[in-house]
């Protein structure tokens, strides 16, 4: 996938898209038929692919309709009543909607600033080493959080952060002095702690992608560049960038669609009864209502409110990259 | 150019699936009722029983079925009953909370069977006790065998050794239980000369309000009802009443004085023991049977040393008034499906085996495991034998741990034989708890409101079930003011509880007397 995204040494995607549109995208029915035949065996392998997206991907969003419905599992799919919006009225209506909204939100902002460059500038940094061995442990070291799940790295951040035992609580609270904090459990630290969970998970991983987009970079460039008397920041900015720059913007989209997708698993590992007001988010929400509670239909419903805006949102910013004059998603 | 379609079918794909994530299945026809089999499912404390074990062979044989018992640990339970009610296999008979709003919505709509007129012509299922009956119902029907549990189990478990040390007598009032946990706290009570001890352990509660938390048993000894209770002719919730605030207040000012462990709010109720047995904390508000699993979590830690635990009823208030947090009789029912049992005939067919399932002999083998194997009787009390044989210890918990969550007419605290333990420690415990029981049930306050759900909470608990014991923890940490408490209790009225308090109010006042 990545070197799908690194356009190699073509500073212009424009120009080399051209060509390849005019080639898969023949006039007549006909022709496309034949071209169809003609690769008949890329289109076989494309079909579990195909298979697997139509049972697993579109064919359950049939139970979408539920939404619509107040459903009750008795008496069926077709034997429960149509209430039509009653659901979402309910929803936006409702007491949580703002709350659930601000918390979403204000989430997916912090994860875009802090989260989001954090592999960026890892990447750069680990790029920038000059003894291979010390950047591939590194590289190693920094990514095994990432298959850590997330109810261990949930029961460490008690361990280090909790007021009773917390081994790091306790180490801060000897050196700033005054009041023990007992950070898993106040309101205003749930959300620095998620941040800090996510950097210390997912960084690491989230690297790979652009140190894959790093190593195609042409060493000649580089050659080129400093005969031309650039420096390191100089490199960096005219050739490292824009070299990395398709796999940044892929990333920006994709991320952007995940915006309302605050991670389901590691937000409820840290709510409690004394942070739930700005812990409770989308997907907690839905858990909450329809596994615990058995409100299904509004469960669907949430859920279904949170899967069109983030529709709305990998479209927008599509649109928006491209308008930018970037390569966009499709 | 593939790899890029797939990609946004993926992208799409994602953006979209987690709305999936309740979207329930479809309803094919189920197989036809083949009766040699019952389906089951109930709670599990443990680890799972195996299909093939002594205990389950036993039973087996007794009721002449064959039993497929879908074990889900107790923690999960909530959940996985409400995704087994969206599915196509519900079992034949399962435990289930006949208030939790899944199960509401489809017993109402025909999922379940009407028990009501249909238990008494089954000597064993016949309800014993017609309050209890009624408080399990809905609104007054009987969707379920209600599983039986004593009348009264709380209690307050105390370390013995650090009551003698700090030189007090047992707790009678709500002050004596407060100076303490004040000695617990400052006296050094384990003596090694620091003061890092304290006096309540409280875990974070996974239940809503009126769910026997400490907090709702405290709220009680101060007067308030429980869960709900007459005010001026009208029945209100307990926490819109002035003994609410006073109970909190009282418990607010343990927590300020570090007389709680800190980590209240977030401490996991499976560890509600360690800090106890660890010697961090004294005391622990909950049941009379934690007295017992204390001591046998002492007497694994160092076996010679077991005598550390003491137990007391429920509090005085100061001046001398007691009110005693009682339990509703029973925890869950056993209701039937209608899925596989769909005549009346196939319904009797399953009633007859319940029936045979909870008679003396069946009781026995679900309360006390198989007599000659892991207890034998002496006199009417069933004495454990054999405890050491990893067979035999097997058969016990699959008792203890399993197969006592398929009791209604014996079960959890109320076995067909009452035990007799190889330790006088552990066999005192026991004894105490009947004659507490009888004497606090006298003072107990029972929530009138039990047999009926207001509809509007089976729509609106989601939202409205979560305000009350939020905000008791956030004014207890000190988050919240007082103020706020109480904004926040107008709060659950606005957000729909005044509906609940009116259909609450009309439903009991239709209840059968």
């Amino acid at each position: 996938m990545a070197t799908d995204l690194v356009p190699g040494v073509a500073p212009d995607t424009r120009k080399t898209r051209r060509p390849r549109l005019q080639r898969v995208a023949p006039k007549n029915p006909i022709s496309r038929l034949v071209t169809a035949s003609r690769h008949r065996w890329l289109y076989l392998m494309l079909l579990p692919g195909v298979a697997y997206f139509l049972a697993f991907k579109y064919w359950p969003m049939y139970g979408l309709h539920i939404a619509f419905k107040d459903y009750i599992p008795f008496l069926g799919y077709s034997g429960s009543p149509w209430v039509g919006l009653k659901h979402f009225e309910e929803l936006f209506t409702g007491p949580d909607f703002g709350r659930l909204m601000a918390n979403t939100l204000i989430l997916a902002l912090l994860t875009i600033i802090f989260v989001f460059p954090a592999p960026i500038v890892v990447a750069l940094l680990l790029n920038e080493l000059r003894i291979n061995i010390v950047k591939r442990s590194v590289q190693s070291l920094i990514y095994i959080p990432h298959f850590l799940s997330w109810t261990i790295v949930a029961s460490l951040t008690y361990l280090l952060f909790s007021a009773d035992f917390g081994v790091l609580a306790n180490a801060i609270h000897d050196v700033v002095g005054g009041q023990k904090t007992d950070y898993v459990a106040q309101e205003g630290w749930f959300r620095p702690l998620i941040i800090l969970q996510l950097l210390w998970k997912q960084t690491g991983w989230g690297t790979i992608i652009y140190l894959a987009a790093l190593a195609s970079v042409d060493t000649q460039l580089y050659e080129a560049a400093r005969v031309d008397g650039a420096g390191r920041w100089r490199q960096l900015w005219h050739i490292t960038m824009p070299a990395i720059r398709p796999a940044i913007v892929v990333m920006a989209i994709l991320t952007s669609g995940n915006i309302m997708d605050t991670g389901f698993e590691q937000i409820w590992l840290m709510t409690s009864s004394l942070n739930r007001s700005v812990s409770e988010v989308f997907d907690t929400y839905v858990y909450y209502i329809g596994i615990t509670q058995g409100g299904f239909s509004y469960a669907t419903a949430v859920g279904l409110f949170k899967g069109v805006v983030g529709v709305f949102l990998i479209v927008g910013s599509n649109w928006l990259a491209k308008r930018l004059g970037q390569r966009g998603l499709y | 150019m593939k790899i890029r379609k797939g990609r946004r079918l993926a992208a799409a794909a994602l953006a979209v699936s987690t709305a999936l994530t309740v979207a329930a299945c479809g309803d094919d026809e189920p197989e036809q009722a083949s009766f040699d089999k019952i389906t089951v499912m109930t709670r599990l404390f443990g680890t799972a029983p195996d299909p093939a074990g002594e205990l389950q062979q036993a039973i087996e044989k007794h009721i002449g079925k064959k039993l497929d018992i879908t074990w889900v640990p107790n923690a999960d339970y909530g959940d996985k009953l409400n995704v087994t009610l969206a599915s196509n296999n519900i079992p034949d008979v399962m435990a289930v909370d006949e208030k939790a709003p899944a199960f509401v919505q489809a017993a109402q709509a025909g999922a379940f069977w009407d028990l009501t007129d249909k238990l008494d012509k089954y000597e064993n299922l016949k309800p014993a006790d017609e309050r209890t009956a009624l408080n399990s119902s809905i609104n007054g029907k009987i969707y379920g065998i209600y599983r039986i549990r004593p009348l009264l189990r709380s209690a307050i478990v105390i370390r013995k050794d650090w009551l003698a040390k700090v030189g007090l007598q047992q707790p009678e009032t709500v002050d004596d239980l407060y100076n303490v946990a004040k000695a617990f706290t400052e006296q050094d009570p384990d003596g090694n000369g620091k003061k890092d001890t304290y006096g309540l352990i409280i875990p974070k509660w996974p239940g809503p309000y009126a769910s026997a938390s400490p907090y709702d048993v405290i709220e009680t000894w101060f007067g308030a009802p429980n869960g709900w209770g007459e005010r001026n002719g009208k029945l209100v919730p307990g926490f819109d009443t002035e003994e609410f605030i006073q109970a909190n207040r009282y418990l607010k000012k343990w927590i300020d004085e570090g007389l709680v462990n800190k980590d209240f709010a977030t401490l996991d109720s499976a560890n509600w023991n360690d800090p106890f047995v660890q010697g961090k904390g004294g005391i622990i508000i909950d049941v009379d049977v934690r007295a017992n699993q204390l001591v046998d979590l002492f007497k694994q830690k160092t076996p010679n040393d077991t005598d550390k635990v003491v137990m007391v009823g429920n509090m005085k208030r100061s001046d001398g008034q007691k009110f005693s947090y009682p339990f509703t009789g029973y925890n869950n029912v056993l209701a039937i499906s209608k899925q596989r049992i769909r005549t009346e005939k196939q319904l009797e067919e399953v009633l007859e085996t319940l029936n045979k399932l909870q008679d003396k002999t069946g009781s026995a083998l679900l309360t006390n495991g198989i007599e000659g194997r892991n207890y034998k009787l002496e006199g009417d009390k069933a004495a454990l034998i054999n405890q050491e044989d990893p067979a035999v210890k097997q058969i016990q918990n699959d008792v203890d741990k399993a197969f006592v969550q398929l009791g209604t007419r014996a079960s959890v605290g109320l076995g067909q034989y009452a035990i007799k333990y190889p330790d006088e420690v552990s066999q005192k415990l026991y004894d105490q708890r009947k004659p507490q029981m009888e004497e606090e049930l006298k003072t107990a306050v029972h929530n009138p409101a039990l047999p009926v759900i207001s509809p509007t909470l089976v729509q609106k608990g989601a939202t409205l079930n979560l305000i009350i014991p939020d905000a008791r923890i956030k004014y207890l940490s000190g988050t919240i003011t007082e103020e706020q408490l109480r904004a926040e209790v107008k709060r659950w009225y606005a957000s729909g509880g005044t509906q609940v308090a009116q259909e609450t109010n009309d439903l009991v006042s239709k209840l059968p007397k």
